[in-house]
């Protein structure tokens, strides 16, 4: 009870961080995606390139593309517009307009494996394959499965003007080609010099650094094992040597039509995966009909 | 501020209405619809099928299938579990069993007009032509439902054959009423003989509702203080589009939501070609690129 009253009085003072029921204006652009897909690459990216006139970093990047899961109520309200906000949610139809990054789950959940050692959520001698049965199970986060997340943001928006769907696996082989629709999605103009400098001020290392020198800073990054690193390989295709084979099986009999259509190629025989996501499949009209 | 104050209130005396932030049971069923989908006329179903000793009313229906849009947080967690939720919330993680009822949308913007209008949240010269703008928009005064796309489809897509989720269509309901409440019965772990799915449907009948709406429509919570002259329980049809939606309008609503009409079997009859597959993977790429 006592918790509830003083969850009260914060929240009348709008001290809550709003997460999910945040305040959306009109004119707020989302950076959407499941955790672990290169949401921050891309938050610093879009802050390179928004603000060129100071180096994105994980101390600044709250202020720049904020977090409602990060900041408070008060805090996100009062934010400078148009807002650019971060954002992890599976599908919330108050977003007027949603960058959705989507990355091969089996990557995903490589990544969030390390992420959960990382928060001390799971011991370094967790059984990954314990680990990726949960996360098919949408039991690892509090943003719905994989397959929930994605399916319901493509559904809804796929095809939409106010929609720009992007995969990490482009982001990374082709930065700066696909930097620039992001940027002319935000009603910019791409300047080549400018794409340039923000891939640059973006990449892996660079961000590498920042983290060694601040990720006290930092929300996501403060309080947990400084030994694991949260910019990991920023690489696509790690799960091929990290995941054993009856997770990827496992993966794939889930969302392998969806997988396919998105352009992930299996590397199981499986095709049996839901109706719903073989729907989703089918309105994206990839290979699985 | 006031408000504020008030609303922090309201939430720490528990009178808040449920809505999306109720807390969810692990045993909780929701019956989910888009609203004007036969959501009503399924909660007397199932009310009738799990209460057969007292014939279900709009005054006993919110303390067996709740309304979780319409009740105080309070009221809900005192509901005896396991509960049977009635919502029109769009995908919600949360939620693990659902019956989920899709009707065709042409006859849902029709009905949406009505229901409008009865909320004196339209006029009655409003233009039927603009509203179906607005429906297709999202641009309603009851707009956190998502549009009927993205309600549908972030359900569908979520979850649609897995063994939690149970899809009917509003229009077999319609031409086959106790073959479809006998895949409910199952769903809910019902032993329904055939003299009870008769009787179910009989008590959940139209012409019944419409009676008991009409002595009982000032008291029930969705019907109270809105406009007597326009009935709740409307047509109970399918299909009076074909006769009273313009053709443009009609067009209009085949032309925004084509692959999830064509994928739940609602046939089209302004656009030639459906999207076949082909077309959308080539419209994939295009977006990639």
């Amino acid at each position: 009870m006592l918790g509830h009253i003083k969850a009260g009085f914060r929240r009348m003072l709008g001290l809550h961080h709003p997460g999910r029921n945040l305040l959306v204006y009109p004119d707020d652009v989302f950076i959407v995606s499941y955790p672990k897909s290169g949401n921050t690459w891309t938050r610093f990216l879009i802050a390179n390139l928004l603000h060129p006139e100071i180096q994105t970093d994980f101390g600044n990047i709250n202020e720049l593309i904020p977090d409602p899961e990060a900041l408070s109520k008060r805090k996100m309200d009062a934010m400078p517009r148009p807002r650019v906000i971060k954002s992890h949610q599976y599908f919330d139809p108050r977003y007027p307009k949603v960058v959705y990054i989507v990355r091969d789950p089996r990557d995903v959940a490589v990544s969030q494996y390390h992420f959960h050692r990382k928060r001390r959520m799971i011991e370094d001698n967790f059984p990954i394959e314990r680990f990726v049965t949960r996360f098919v199970a949408g039991a690892t986060s509090p943003y719905a499965s994989w397959g929930e997340n994605v399916g319901s943001w493509l559904a809804t928006r796929y095809q939409a003007s106010t929609f720009l769907f992007l995969r990490y696996e482009d982001l990374v082989s082709e930065t700066i080609p696909e930097l620039s629709r992001l940027v002319s999605f935000l009603g910019r103009n791409p300047d080549p010099v400018l794409l340039a400098q923000a891939a640059e001020r973006s990449s892996a290392d660079q961000m590498r650094k920042l983290e060694n020198a601040q990720s006290g800073l930092w929300s996501s990054t403060r309080k947990t094992r400084q030994d694991v690193p949260f910019v990991r390989s920023a690489k696509a295709g790690g799960w091929k040597s990290e995941l054993p084979k009856n997770s990827v099986a496992e993966l794939e009999a889930a969302w392998g039509s969806l997988m396919t259509s998105l352009g992930y190629e299996l590397a199981s025989d499986e095709k049996s995966s839901t109706q719903g996501f073989r729907f989703t499949a089918s309105v994206l009209g990839g290979a699985a009909r | 501020m006031i408000y504020r104050v008030k609303q922090v209130l309201k939430y720490l005396a528990g009178t808040d209405i449920a809505g999306r932030t109720m807390a969810v049971y692990p045993d909780d069923t929701f019956i989910v619809s888009y609203p004007r989908s036969g959501n009503t006329w399924t909660r007397f179903l199932i009310a009738n099928l799990l209460h057969p000793e007292e014939p279900a009313t709009f005054f006993n229906i919110e303390r067996w299938v709740p309304d979780s849009e319409a009740q105080s947080s309070r009221y809900l967690k005192r509901v005896p579990r396991p509960r049977v939720i009635k919502s029109h919330q769009y995908f919600d993680h949360r939620f693990k069993r659902i019956v989920y009822i899709v009707r065709d949308p042409r006859d849902v913007a029709l009905s949406y007009y009505d229901f409008q209008r009865k909320y004196r949240q339209i006029h009655d010269e409003y233009p039927l032509t603009r509203y179906v703008s607005d429906f297709v928009a999202g641009r309603l005064s009851s707009a956190s439902w998502g549009t009927w796309r993205e309600n549908v489809g972030s359900w569908i897509s979520a979850r649609g054959g897995q063994s939690g989720f149970l899809l009917l269509r509003y229009e077999d309901m319609i031409a086959d009423t106790e073959s479809e409440l006998s895949k409910v019965a199952v769903f809910l772990g019902v032993n329904a003989t055939p003299q009870t799915l008769s009787q179910t449907v009989q008590r959940s009948s139209a012409e019944r509702l419409r009676s008991l709406e009409k002595i009982q429509g000032e008291q029930w919570v969705s019907t109270k203080n809105k406009r007597s002259d326009i009935p709740f329980v409307r047509t109970a049809v399918a299909g009076g589009w074909r006769t009273k939606l313009p053709e443009s309008s009609v067009s209009e609503i085949e032309t925004a939501w084509a692959p999830l009409m064509v994928k739940l079997g609602y046939e089209l009859v302004t656009i030639s070609v459906g999207y076949t597959p082909e077309a959308l993977a080539t419209g994939l790429q295009r977006e990639r690129r």
